[in-house]
């Protein structure tokens, strides 16, 4: 070849050599996170906002607990148990429609504010104003705009007077109002100041605090970029234990592939969304250490009670027969899943235990016998609409074979979860598959809208209650959760609870499938991340 | 044909042919021997007969459904009992890339016979009256032509909803543009020929002139079009399943696949590579055809 | 593949009238791209009406009551006749107001601010390696057309155009980050170097430099180096076998061999005057091949976890946000023809047979 083509020839291997070479040589991140950050990989896709009032999702939970503390927590090796948490002491009248709670007198913002029950009042009823998901924490115990100015009361720099409308028990009403994520107080002052007027109505700073709220709690946030990062730092000014961890780094990294391999080259310290697969093999290194916190939360089949043919108790019945609790426990839902067919989650107030609480196996004999007793022998055609995330398509899959096989046909589509949240709201499916978060450690809160639907008529549109969505309503289950409710002797509560439970899953408009579980791999040299349930904690965290 | 031919090749190669049924015949007959000497397009060609052939045996060939599960036996690596290991539900790879052949299959040919007649009516239509029909038609074609492929057929499939069929039509609406252009073009050259006034003269209507004279000159340089963009087709169809917003569980459809394969592409990089392979190969080889099919039907376009 | 729209060409050497004639047909292609715009405007509303998610309920979520739902509903202008809410969209979208991203929180606009540079970065890597190795490579296998070099380069071409780029972005990923550790894994930039270069440039290979943090480069670099290769790799099957076909065609023409005969070297005839004749349309052809990476980088970007464009636009889709879907795509039609139509008034410009 002539020089000048092999010069041409050379000069290209050459700059691909240097490509290569240059990124092979180029010097990689450091391989050890920060002495003074705790820096963790998840999944910020869901993360929208960090006003307390709106965050309606797992993420925002997560953090928000961390930097706008609630007045009371719940205890981390027991979820049934409340402590008081920004709030010192609580007492109730003897009718049990008065609390009164007393606030700690060493609140204070980062700024080194004082904070003080004023705050905690308009904290409060900004969230019932505002009117989003969450206003429901309130609400649903008789707060309302109208009367939340009366019945949610500052009358000093600490103390806090709530009047209930009727007696509920104190451990449910602390349980599921005031340790709940809407219970976090707000600097009121610079929430006024910040607010945006439209049309009249205050936006109560709800835009001013979407980026970084101003909060009571042992870390604020300081930096979010979407979908990128969350930065948190120590609140200086903590009336508590400070955090041991100057800051708290958020990574998003929505492959959990990406998120094993960053645990394992030390890029990072905790990895919270991991795959089966991925958290098998990190079990086996040595250096990192696999925990896995039993959630109050469900995936589970919802089936359209007004379906000629899903409207039968017989088929759904057989519904839960072509589940392989068993064998799915044991694979795909390892680190995902225990299964569970009992509406009650394991460790809430009042939960079946879990032996009584899973009575089904598979068994497609029995399965085809329901249904040929339902008038359908050769089965009959359905639509199944599921979450194309995580392990949704491959549980729903699971299940679509076995229903094949007693000549039930369903027909998959897989969306996005915003779609199917859309559908499942408006009654437009099916058969549906889809997971449900409970509020709170006690037996009422999935009862209060898996079981009980005040009002069945489309026009009501109670798409908050997953009862309502699958057009299911029973007279005598509404009023046996109302009776459990209201009862104040404990032990009564839970045989009251027992008996629904077992009602519901023999009768109710779903089959649950499994109670999720969250996992998480931990670096060996980070000690005190604390998880339960409702609850991380961050401040403990330390290396 | 003269039923005392001497013998069939001296009947095919035959200097003057005795009807246009011979002519035709003889005209395949020398494409195909020019096709032959091409040894890239004999090996695409081979490649998307072996399609064929695996896509119609594919319960012969694969050793179990591709829909059998088994919990059990996850995500294991190729071995002797499954050629290409196993997927996240027990399923057996090898089985669900040979039926996944059919889907492809299934979503090419749905694709051309869709995209050809509409992009067919659409150019001839807009060649043949000229004036504001072509205007009008051709700012259509432009409005179409100006979204990359896979971002058209993305902002379809969100409109219509995940699905094959929805996915066939969403791509086939990106398809047919390139078509209707192209026999435009033919139809400007062609319709101002002879022949044509000939016709024309002689009382036929629009349509027929089109439908009868119009549209077979223009039949070789869009059947090469199509074969040509098919690889590309494909690798959309495989784009929207990777999205998971083509064909649906269970079907094995390879991009579907590789979506899976993504989640578990550190522990089981086979159901990464095979189905990306399978798409490649399938892709290549339309290419390859089509690059030989042109050279043999349109030798002077390049 | 868009062909580019031929039209007559004023004839050659008719200095001020060719000027005016330059203009007007400059000036109708700009009317006709207008018209193009306002179709493709038509399309994408066609488009975003025919969405299955209620956009009401996007807004105001599930439980809002229906007194709340008629007035968001007349809010958003979807009690008007159709033409009025086309007008409406007509002027949002030219005015950039393109809503709310539901699934950041954020205006659609921000939110494409924030994430262009980053596919713009990406994507002007990714032509450089393709420029680079694609025109060495279409002049080589023409100059030497028939050789093994020449059906070697095709056929690395070919391969090319026929993979999935994204399962090549899967392998890469397997081969050169997990397994050989010679990359970074999918993300722009390691947390540690988050904010600690002002974005001047917006992208962070020459931001780093200019702040003078070689860190930063580096790290920078070993996340852009393996998306781009492969986004680059596809472009220059592309520009290599335009490369090739063009240079066929010169060198078929007379003055070639006249100019052999009179005894100038190869080369030298091939990069006096092969290379100075299609320099106007390798130009034309890398504005598109850049086009094109708009369209490869979709589905690149989400397997590298890349926060930019392409991203976005599949992760609204997946959330099934419809102002941010249809804001991208709208986008990418009028970069798309933007970039036609600039490749198109490039060539009548500069290619020296209409002067």
């Amino acid at each position: 070849m002539p020089t000048t083509v092999r010069a041409a020839f050379a000069a290209t291997l050459l700059s691909a050599g240097l490509l290569s070479g240059a990124a092979a040589i180029a010097p990689q991140a450091q391989a050890t996170t920060p002495r003074d950050a705790l820096v963790m990989a998840w999944n910020l896709d869901a993360l929208i906002t960090f006003d307390p009032a709106q965050i309606a999702e797992v993420n925002g939970n997560d953090i928000i607990r961390n930097v706008c503390e609630p007045l009371v927590n719940y205890d981390l090796t027991d979820v049934s148990k409340i402590l008081p948490n920004t709030a010192a002491s609580w007492s109730v009248s003897d009718d049990g429609l008065i609390i009164t709670l007393k606030l700690r007198p060493d609140l204070q913002f980062p700024s080194g504010k004082k904070a003080t029950a004023y705050d905690a009042e308009w904290s409060m009823h900004r969230v019932i104003h505002l009117g989003f998901g969450n206003s429901a924490n309130f609400t649903q115990w008789g707060f309302s705009r109208d009367n939340a100015a009366e019945t949610i009361k500052a009358t000093d720099d600490t103390t806090l007077v709530v009047t209930l409308a009727k007696p509920y028990p104190i451990g449910l009403i602390l349980s599921a109002m005031f340790a709940s994520g809407s219970t976090g107080i707000m600097d009121k002052e610079e929430g006024l100041k910040n607010a945006r007027v439209t049309d009249g109505k205050s936006d109560f700073g709800n835009a001013f605090f979407k980026t970084a709220p101003i909060c009571v709690g042992a870390y604020r946030v300081t930096r979010w970029n979407t979908n990128e990062v969350v930065i948190l730092e120590r609140n200086e000014n903590y009336w508590g234990e400070k955090a041991k961890l100057r800051r708290v780094i958020i990574r998003h990294v929505p492959e959990s592939g990406a998120q094993r391999l960053l645990l394992e080259k030390g890029d990072i310290d905790v990895a919270r969304l991991l795959n089966t697969d991925d958290l098998r093999a990190l079990a086996k290194n040595p250096a990192i250490h696999v925990e896995t916190t039993v959630m109050h939360g469900y995936a589970y089949l919802a089936f359209n009670g007004g379906d000629p043919i899903l409207g039968k108790p017989l088929v759904r019945e057989a519904f839960r027969y072509l589940i392989d609790y068993e064998g799915l426990g044991k694979t795909i839902l390892e680190y995902q899943g225990n299964p569970r067919a009992s509406l009650v989650p394991e460790g809430a107030f009042g939960a079946l235990d879990i032996k009584e609480g899973q009575p089904f196996k598979l068994d497609l004999a029995k399965a085809r016998a329901l249904i040929t007793e339902a008038g359908f022998p050769d089965g009959f055609t359905k639509k199944y609409i599921v979450s194309a995330n995580n392990i949704a398509p491959i549980v729903a899959q699971h299940i679509q074979a076995n229903a094949a096989k007693i000549g039930i046909k369903l027909e998959l589509e897989q969306m996005a979860d915003a779609n199917l949240f859309t559908r499942a709201r408006s009654r437009d499916f099916e058969v549906l598959q889809i997971g449900w978060g409970a509020g709170y450690p006690d037996a009422d809160s999935m009862i209060s809208r898996h079981a009980v639907n005040p009002d069945n008529r489309p026009e009501a549109r109670l798409a908050q209650y997953p009862s309502w969505r699958s057009s299911w309503q029973d007279e005598k289950v509404n009023e046996m959760a109302e009776d459990a409710r209201m009862e104040r002797d404990p032990a009564k509560r839970i045989a009251m609870y027992h008996e629904i439970q077992r009602y519901m899953m023999k009768n109710g408009p779903m089959a649950y499938i499994y109670q999720t579980v969250r996992p998480i791999a931990v670096r060996k040299e980070v000690k005190g991340f604390a998880m339960t349930p409702f609850n991380v904690v961050y401040r403990t965290a330390g290396k | 044909m003269s039923a005392s031919s001497p013998s069939f090749r001296a009947w095919l190669t035959a200097e003057v042919t005795t009807s246009p049924r011979h002519a035709s015949i003889q005209r395949f007959y020398y494409g195909w021997l020019r096709l032959r000497a091409n040894p890239l397009a004999l090996i695409g060609l081979l490649i998307l007969l072996g399609l064929i052939l695996v896509a119609i045996l594919a319960p012969v060939i694969a050793p179990v459904g591709p829909n059998d599960q088994d919990l059990n036996r996850r995500l294991l690596p190729p071995s002797a009992a499954h050629w290409f290991g196993t997927d996240e539900l027990g399923r057996d790879v090898f089985a669900r890339v040979v039926y996944g052949s059919r889907i492809t299959l299934y979503i090419s040919f749905l694709v051309a016979i869709i995209a050809a007649p509409i992009g067919l009516a659409v150019g001839t239509t807009a060649g043949y009256f000229g004036g504001w029909t072509d205007t009008v038609l051709m700012r259509i074609n432009d409005v179409f032509l100006s979204f990359p492929g896979l971002i058209l057929a993305l902002g379809f499939v969100a409109a219509l909803g995940p699905g094959i069929e929805n996915a066939v039509i969403a791509i086939a609406l990106t398809a047919w543009p390139p078509i209707a252009r192209l026999a435009r073009a033919e139809t400007l050259t062609v319709r101002s020929s002879d022949y044509i006034a000939a016709v024309r003269i002689q009382g036929a209507s629009p349509a027929r002139i089109i439908l009868r004279h119009i549209v077979p000159m223009c039949v070789p340089s869009v059947v090469v079009r199509i074969t040509l963009n098919m690889a590309g087709i494909i690798l959309t169809a495989a784009g929207l399943g990777f999205l998971g917003l083509g064909a649906q569980p269970p079907l094995p459809e390879w991009g579907a696949m590789l979506s899976t394969g993504r989640q578990n592409m550190l522990g089981a990089w086979w159901l990464a590579a095979i189905p990306g392979l399978a798409i490649l190969l399938t892709s290549l080889a339309f290419n390859l055809f089509g690059d030989g099919l042109r050279d043999v039907l349109d030798p002077r376009s390049e | 593949m868009a062909g580019t729209e031929t039209t007559a060409r004023p004839a050659a050497g008719e200095s001020p009238a060719a000027g005016m004639r330059w203009l007007k047909l400059a000036g109708r292609q700009v009317a006709s791209v207008a018209v193009t715009l306002l179709g493709l405007l038509a399309l994408t509303f066609f488009m975003g009406r025919m969405l299955p998610i209620d956009p009401v309920i996007a807004i105001i979520g599930e439980q809002a009551e229906k007194e709340t739902y008629d007035m968001v509903f007349a809010q958003l202008g979807l009690d008007q006749p159709l033409y009025v809410q086309f007008w409406r969209f007509i002027r949002d979208m030219m005015t950039g107001q393109f809503g709310d991203a539901l699934f950041t929180g954020n205006k659609v606009a921000d939110d494409l601010r924030r994430v262009f540079p980053a596919t713009i970065e990406l994507a002007t890597v990714s032509i450089i390696i393709g420029v680079g190795l694609g025109v060495p490579f279409g002049m080589l296998a023409a100059v030497y057309r028939g050789s093994l070099l020449d059906h070697v380069a095709r056929f690395i071409g070919l391969l090319g155009y026929s993979s999935p780029n994204f399962w090549l972005g899967l392998m890469g990923l397997i081969l050169f980050y997990a397994t050989l550790g010679w990359v970074s894994g999918p993300g722009r930039l390691d947390v540690m170097f988050i904010d600690m270069v002002e974005p001047v440039t917006g992208m962070l290979l020459i931001d780093s430099l200019l702040a003078g943090e070689p860190e930063v480069f580096w790290d920078a670099f070993s996340h852009i180096v393996l998306p781009a290769s492969i986004l680059g790799y596809s472009s220059m099957a592309y520009i290599s076998r335009m490369t090739r076909s063009f240079m066929l065609e010169q060198l078929s023409q007379e003055y070639i061999t006249a100019a052999r005969v009179k005894g100038m070297s190869r080369w030298r005839v091939v990069w006096r005057h092969a290379f100075r004749n299609i320099l106007v349309q390798l130009v034309t052809v890398i504005a598109l091949a850049y086009a094109f990476l708009l369209e490869g980088a979709v589905l690149t970007e989400t397997v590298f976890a890349w926060p930019g464009f392409g991203r976005y636009l599949t992760s609204g889709l997946l959330a099934g946000d419809m102002n941010a879907v249809l804001a991208c795509v709208l986008i990418i039609g009028i970069i798309f023809v933007g970039l036609n139509l600039l490749s198109d008034l490039l060539y009548r410009t500069l290619d020296p047979r209409t002067r």
